[in-house]
């Protein structure tokens, strides 16, 4: 009954913002081939010779073929797979440790806000690249350091966003009744502050989400991400652009898409955020 | 018969980035059980401070710098974390100024309403409990989320939150400030009676003297952070002794024939940094002599109540000719 009803409300808003309605559906196109990619009959991204090296798009092999002789097809549909999956599991990582650290130091204040505050002033001062050459380097390249270097990315910008916004929402007064009708602390921020924050959590998901994405797109590009054989878009690009001049066609669909995939998201994140707050502007019309 | 309630020379400093500010100078105030106390100032004046301190909850960046606040004889800053949640939890019920405010906006009112009634509340106390605080159609309510109500309608929950654990002490803190006025007497009736139903102490916060004067048995009034007279309702509007008390009587509504102009306070309360040298109220006080500006009044017995003014004989007996009670 609640699922339907919101679903309804959610229709009722695309409809009333088709840049977001847009981003909407490319973003579901991309979740979509990512997951499915595997199961499609488009072949194996990892057979190497079946077709000729560097030979361009065709029936058979729509996206031609790379260096080795790999069809690029299946090799595009498993790159989206892996930079959405990657920054995907990483933001969802950052939302529920930025969502607790921010709760904890919005609601408790005093000195554990004070360190938060300046821990997260530091964590935001670092360069993700630097952050990125730095952990893979100690723990090796790899999809693990990926996610770690997102998560250190985009934490700063949640934690701050929550705080902000349940430091507002701790200070009216349905708090305070709800202490002395004697609630936990933890039960005041489970119960009371989350709801309140998610709207704002919610939106900055997907930014965060665009985020990771460009980040695993740049730490693949330099080779401390996803590790041969095994694409992502950023590995694709960076192969690709060795190929340039005789071979665009390396290049240009995992480019294109990486950025449409940044643009879905950002626009489904504006239209949240002028779903749920009427009277803010938007930023991109 | 124990006190329910005893401030005892309370003192509390807001520390702020731009300064400390004295909130509270000294406050003394008792309060016996059952009885009704109108507690009046004006903004800045200490009563949100002095009435939030009675559950303890303070803002992070309040220190008490001396004196106690005690429940029962028992100190509340002494209490532990478990005492202090207690005594909240099973003692006192708050009504807070915006009914808005007071109310979570993600959740459904019937949900709100069974967090106070406590862990074995049922769906039919929570309509009983509606239903008390005159609802009707409590089924529709329980539903509703806080901004699908009228704010009297909300205030109406927030005061069944508040007598949901039948405290022995309500505090309302100008429980009808952002009400329209023509449901302001409900409300208030409304909530004299639960009060008189539970058996409960009860402390008005307000501006309003005339509020006051019509649901309290005892009013203290408020200056400057200190409580500076404190008697019985008939007493402190027939003959008040403190000069302050004696102002806002003249300042408020009713008494003054057509044309005639209501005689406002001059000047500003003070904002206080530390303990007054002399009477805080000495610069706008007329009566106001050497002593006032030097000497810090104590509290001392006169006419039948307590008043912190060196002058208070020359107030209440210029007082004696003119009453200014509506009742």
């Amino acid at each position: 009954m609640v699922g339907r009803r919101f679903f309804a409300a959610a229709l009722r808003t695309l409809h009333g913002d088709p840049l977001m309605a847009l981003g909407a559906v490319l973003l579901i196109m991309f979740l979509l081939a990512g997951a499915l990619g595997p199961l499609l009959p488009i072949g194996d991204p990892t057979a190497i010779g079946v077709g000729p090296r560097l030979s361009p798009p065709s029936q058979a092999l729509p996206l031609g073929t790379d260096e080795l002789g790999r069809s690029n097809l299946p090799r595009v549909v498993g790159g989206i797979l892996v930079t959405f999956y990657l920054a995907g599991f990483a933001v969802l990582l950052t939302a529920v440790v930025g969502v607790f650290i921010g709760l904890l130091a919005a609601y408790f204040g005093g000195y554990v806000d004070g360190l938060v505050a300046r821990l997260t002033d530091v964590m935001y001062a670092f360069p993700a690249i630097i952050l990125g050459l730095l952990v893979s380097s100690i723990i090796g390249p790899g999809t693990f350091a990926v996610v770690i270097v997102i998560t250190a990315a985009t934490l700063p910008l949640f934690i701050r966003v929550v705080r902000s916004v349940a430091l507002s929402v701790a200070a009216r007064e349905f708090v305070t009744a709800a202490e002395v009708a004697g609630a936990s602390p933890l039960r005041i921020m489970v119960v009371h502050l989350l709801p309140n924050v998610a709207g704002a959590a919610i939106v900055q998901l997907t930014y965060a989400l665009s985020i990771g994405m460009l980040i695993e797109s740049a730490l693949s590009f330099l080779g401390l991400g996803a590790q041969p054989p095994h694409p992502s878009l950023g590995s694709l690009l960076q192969q690709g652009a060795t190929y340039l001049t005789i071979a665009p066609w390396l290049v240009f669909p995992p480019g294109i898409i990486l950025s449409l995939a940044i643009l879905s998201v950002n626009l489904l994140g504006d239209g949240i955020r002028d779903a749920i707050d009427p009277l803010k502007g938007r930023s991109l019309k | 018969m124990t006190a329910l309630l005893v401030a005892e020379d309370l003192t509390i400093d807001y520390i702020t980035p731009r300064g400390t500010v004295r909130a509270l100078d000294g406050a003394t105030l008792t309060l016996e059980p059952g009885t009704s106390l109108g507690l009046v100032g004006e903004s800045g004046s200490g009563k949100t401070t002095l009435g939030m301190a009675i559950g303890r909850l303070l803002p992070s960046y309040a220190r008490r710098v001396g004196g106690d606040l005690s429940i029962d004889g028992r100190s509340v800053f002494a209490l532990d974390n478990d005492g202090i949640t207690t005594l909240r939890r099973d003692r006192l019920g708050f009504v807070f100024q915006s009914p808005m405010a007071a109310l979570d906006p993600t959740m459904r009112i019937g949900r709100q309403v069974s967090f106070s009634l406590g862990d074995r509340a049922r769906g039919d106390d929570v309509f009983t409990l509606l239903r008390k605080v005159g609802l009707a159609d409590v089924e529709h309510v329980a539903r509703a989320y806080p901004h699908e109500l009228s704010g009297g309608m909300a205030q109406r929950v927030v005061i069944g939150m508040a007598i949901a654990r039948r405290p022995s002490l309500i505090v309302a803190d100008e429980p009808t400030a952002s009400l329209d006025a023509s449901i302001r007497d409900q409300i208030l009736d409304l909530l004299m009676a639960l009060k008189e139903e539970a058996g409960a102490a009860f402390i008005l916060l307000s501006h309003e003297m005339s509020v006051v004067a019509r649901y309290c048995d005892m009013i203290a009034v408020m200056y400057g952070g200190r409580v500076v007279e404190h008697g019985p309702s008939a007493d402190v509007l027939n003959q008040p002794t403190h000069p302050y008390t004696r102002a806002l009587l003249e300042a408020a509504p009713g008494k003054e024939r057509a044309g005639q102009r209501l005689s406002p306070i001059p000047g500003v309360p003070p904002v206080l940094s530390g303990p007054s040298t002399g009477c805080s109220f000495a610069p706008r006080c007329r009566w106001a002599e050497d002593l006032c500006h030097r000497t810090r009044p104590m509290a001392r017995d006169v006419a039948g109540r307590i008043t912190v003014c060196h002058r208070a004989e020359a107030v209440a007996e210029a007082c004696d000719d003119n009453a200014f009670a509506e009742n």
